[in-house]
């Protein structure tokens, strides 16, 4: 029981740390250091499943949470640092939206999410947390992707948003059926692959990355 | 028994498909399997109609979900249309043997007869359909394979663009169909047509399923307005191709509407009928107005079936208004005439399109005003071809002729109603349809006139040849069948009767001596001596000449040409010229223009050359399509305006979406 005690106060500072990591990405205009804070992030991700592992005791857990390592805090950023390297863009985050404003947003949207998850109001202190947590993280993800201009923001936005979804799932359930974990795993990793493809694709097409240049295709 | 007839047609209709398709590579080969096995299907179809009509009706469930499932029920009405289906399919597939060598080693055969043989499987899954769902996919599934027969010369632009106008009308049908089906399946709470005939429907919900239906398959079937696409598809589409969606596809909606009138919303109010009358008679008339000035084969007849299927829906909204009044009697007789016409419509449309494909496989023109003389070219195609003139233009003893007397006399009994709408609507529909037949007559003349008699008008025209036996033979079986059913009705009118018995109850035929066949108001016909009338009357010229010459010798000059030599083509008079009278009485239907360009070398004196053009507007296009599709075009432009084409604005719908949700549940939604 303490274990689990321990287990809450360690997870309402990692979901608060998540929440942090989240506004780092918001708050750089580099895009090394945003795809730094995506690492930071899975990696407390990671130790968020590492910490449900534990104190449920499933094995299983402990193999999401490996994975998570692997997979999100290394493999991905690394995918993303190659495509950076490769393509030689400017390493500037180009914004619609002012980094100050960007974080009023991300502020805004936080409030709303708690309120929202608020007001379903079934959920316990802590799920109830990492609920409105997960719910930030989705709705910044996407936030992410309508404000930035280069195609790699908008998968980075894309697989915060898939961070949200995981811890909200997580600590819910407290893990879901491996192979479905595996599943997503796999999904995650290959749609990263076929999106480092596409911007590949996109800067062939139109020497940018600039994903505004994609007005032209129009009908 | 039944069911092993039925599964033996679905099975080599599939066989047909999948072997045309395995034997892709090799032409001949692929045309005939494709070909000759859904000869074989159709003849399976003809022993299962026929076993159907004079025995049970046919159930056969195959077990599915509770939402679908497949299931074929086939009564009497069903069993018809399938027949009507398969003897078309017999002939047309004789015939397509001969003339798909036409496309060997220029288009793909095994694609052809693979769509060809899907195709006649779903018209007759569509008539024996046994619920809405199952029903509507295989209509669509018709649709669409059709789609792709009429857009099998898709290198030409013309056919494209007639492909697009199909397309759309038919889906716009099949939209209202879904429409008046869904109202259907919320009364009764069930989508098998079982269910639909009982269910208790509102007044108001009736209507509306009934115009829904009669929008719907009206698209399919070319009532006026709705007819815009037919006489693109037909043209467009491969001859053997046409004859079949012009002799059975728009049959189908035909089957559909009885189905929906007669079964699923019982006995009708009386202005249904009505409707339905009068736009049996405008689509008769158009169509065939239409016609008389086309110089187009096919085009003219495609604008020839919008005619008759006119025809069918006079029979048809007649049979309605009897119904509704409370007379099956009467009713029968009506709904007896309109099927007459539809199998009659189906045999010779059918000859008509393939005598067309006929000309074209030997002179690669569709043109009338470009052929002339076939007649001494091609002698067998054009006897045929005449045969089939004549039965279209209601000549006795021809098929045309016992339809249309029946329709025209189901017209007459209106009479007896003693209802003064009633006899105004009838008499003037009785009117419109000797009007129709007569311009009939006029249209096909011309086109038999110009096409094959007189002296060929262009090179094509001159170097025809006679087509290939198969083409013959599947032309002739026709042929035979329009004069069978032109001089025996005595013994196809007892047969549609027990067709026409399951949805009007009673009929009321009596069959007197010498094939004479009397209704109810006292009117009777004998087919057989109208038969013996016209041979006397062919043989009374030749007795004459007996009688009073002793000799019989006609003597050959050349015609008197006031001194200048006639014997040209370039003097003949063409097709245009021969409607042109109409044109001229008619005009304000027609509205014509015309265009004269000249060009002068030095000054006016001195003409180059001159040009005439002239035309006629097609109303319903100008005036009711070309407003709704700009209209329709300016909505998309307006909307069009939200498809920025930027990912950044796209997501920022779904975001702003999102966030309006959230603040939904946390305010509103507790």
């Amino acid at each position: 029981m303490s274990e689990l005690i321990l287990g809450s106060r360690m997870m309402q500072l990692i979901i608060a740390l998540i929440l942090v990591s989240t506004f780092l990405i918001l708050g750089s205009t580099r895009l090394y250091s945003c795809v730094r804070a995506f690492g930071i992030q899975s990696f407390l991700l990671a130790c968020v499943a590492g910490i449900v592992a534990f104190s449920t005791g499933k094995f299983d857990i402990y193999i999401v949470a490996l994975l998570t390592l692997v997979i999100k805090a290394a493999l991905i950023p690394y995918i993303f640092i190659y495509i950076i390297r490769e393509i030689k863009v400017k390493r500037e985050v180009e914004l619609y939206v002012s980094v100050p404003s960007s974080i009023m947003i991300g502020g805004v949207l936080v409030v709303i999410s708690y309120y929202l998850i608020r007001s379903i109001n079934i959920m316990s202190e802590l799920s109830s947390l990492s609920l409105s947590a997960s719910m930030s993280l989705v709705s910044i993800g996407l936030f992410i992707m309508i404000s930035r201009k280069k195609a790699i923001m908008q998968m980075l936005g894309i697989l915060i948003m898939e961070n949200g979804l995981f811890l909200g799932a997580i600590s819910l359930t407290y893990g879901m059926p491996l192979l479905v974990e595996l599943g997503i795993f796999f999904d995650v990793l290959i749609g990263v692959l076929i999106m480092g493809i596409l911007v590949f694709r996109i800067n062939r097409t139109f020497e940018s990355i600039d994903t505004d240049m994609l007005k032209t295709l129009i009908g | 028994m039944d069911y092993n007839l039925f599964s033996g047609l679905v099975i080599f209709y599939l066989i047909g498909a999948a072997s045309s398709i395995i034997f892709n590579k090799k032409d001949r080969l692929s045309s005939y399997a494709a070909f000759l096995n859904a000869a074989v299907g159709s003849v399976f179809g003809i022993l299962f109609s026929i076993s159907i009509i004079s025995g049970e009706s046919f159930n056969f469930e195959i077990q599915g979900t509770s939402f679908l499932n497949f299931g074929f029920f086939v009564d009497r009405l069903s069993a018809f249309f399938i027949l009507v289906i398969s003897i078309a399919t017999l002939a047309v597939s004789i015939y397509s043997t001969g003339y798909v060598k036409e496309y060997f080693g220029k288009k793909n055969i095994g694609y052809l007869g693979f769509l060809y043989n899907i195709f006649i499987l779903s018209m007759i899954m569509v008539v024996s359909a046994n619920n809405a769902v199952m029903f509507l996919i295989v209509w669509e599934m018709m649709s669409l394979i059709s789609y792709f027969l009429v857009i099998y010369e898709h290198e030409k632009p013309e056919v494209r663009k007639a492909g697009f106008i199909y397309i759309v009308m038919t889906h716009i049908g099949t939209g209202f169909i879904l429409l008046s089906f869904l109202i259907l399946a919320g009364a009764s709470g069930s989508f098998s047509f079982e269910s639909f005939s009982g269910a208790a429907i509102p007044p108001l919900l009736k209507d509306l399923v009934f115009l829904f239906a009669l929008i719907g398959f009206g698209a399919k079937a070319g009532i006026v307005p709705l007819h815009i696409w037919l006489p693109y598809a037909h043209p467009a589409a491969p001859s053997n191709v046409s004859a079949l969606m012009s002799g059975v596809m728009i049959k189908t909606a035909i089957y559909m509407l009885i189905r929906v009138f007669f079964d699923f919303l019982g006995s009708g109010v009386m202005w249904w009928g009505f409707l339905v009358l009068a736009l049996g008679a405008i689509s008769a008339l158009a169509g065939i107005m239409y016609a008389v000035v086309e110089s187009d084969i096919k085009r003219m007849l495609a604008f020839s079936s919008i005619e008759n299927m006119g025809i069918i829906l006079l029979g048809l909204g007649a049979s309605m208004i009897f119904f509704a009044a409370g007379n099956p009697g009467l009713s029968a007789i009506a709904a007896v005439a309109s099927l007459y016409h539809l199998l009659n419509h189906s045999v010779f449309k059918g000859l008509l399109f393939m005598g067309a494909g006929s000309i074209i496989f030997s002179t690669h023109t569709k043109n009338l005003e470009k052929l002339g003389g076939l007649i001494r070219k091609m002698p067998v195609s054009s006897v045929l071809f005449f045969t089939g003139v004549l039965s279209i233009s209601a000549l006795p003893p021809f098929s045309g002729f016992v339809s249309e007397w029946m329709t025209l006399q189901s017209l007459l009994l209106g009479f007896s109603l003693n209802d003064t709408f009633v006899m105004i609507a009838f008499s003037i529909s009785a009117a419109v349809l000797a009007l129709t037949g007569a311009l009939a007559a006029l249209c096909f003349l011309k086109t038999f006139g110009i096409g094959f008699l007189a002296l060929p008008r262009s090179q094509q025209a001159e170097h025809a040849k006679e087509v290939n036996s198969p083409m013959l033979l599947g032309m002739g079986l026709f042929a035979v069948l329009s004069i069978l059913f032109g001089v025996l009705p005595v013994f196809i009118i007892p047969f549609l009767d027990r067709i026409v018995q399951t949805f009007t109850g009673d009929g009321s035929f009596s069959y007197g001596y010498f094939g004479t066949i009397t209704l109810s108001g006292g009117n009777s016909m004998s087919t057989p001596a109208l038969l013996i009338l016209i041979l006397m009357l062919a043989l009374l010229p030749l007795m004459i000449l007996l009688l009073y010459n002793g000799k019989m010798r006609s003597p050959v000059y050349e015609t008197w040409g006031c001194g200048q030599p006639v014997s040209t083509a370039r003097n003949e008079y063409t097709g245009t010229a021969f409607s042109k009278p109409v044109q001229m009485w008619l005009g304000s239907f027609y509205k014509p223009g015309r265009e004269i360009t000249t060009t002068y070398s030095v000054s006016p004196f001195f003409r180059e050359s001159i040009r005439f053009g002239s035309r006629t507007e097609q109303i319903f296009e100008r005036y009711l399509y070309a407003p709704a599709v700009k209209h329709v075009l300016e909505g998309s432009r307006k909307v069009k305006l939200i498809q920025t084409g930027s990912i950044h604005a796209y997501l920022a719908y779904i975001f702003v979406t999102l966030v309006i949700l959230f603040m939904f549940v946390i305010l509103g939604g507790r």
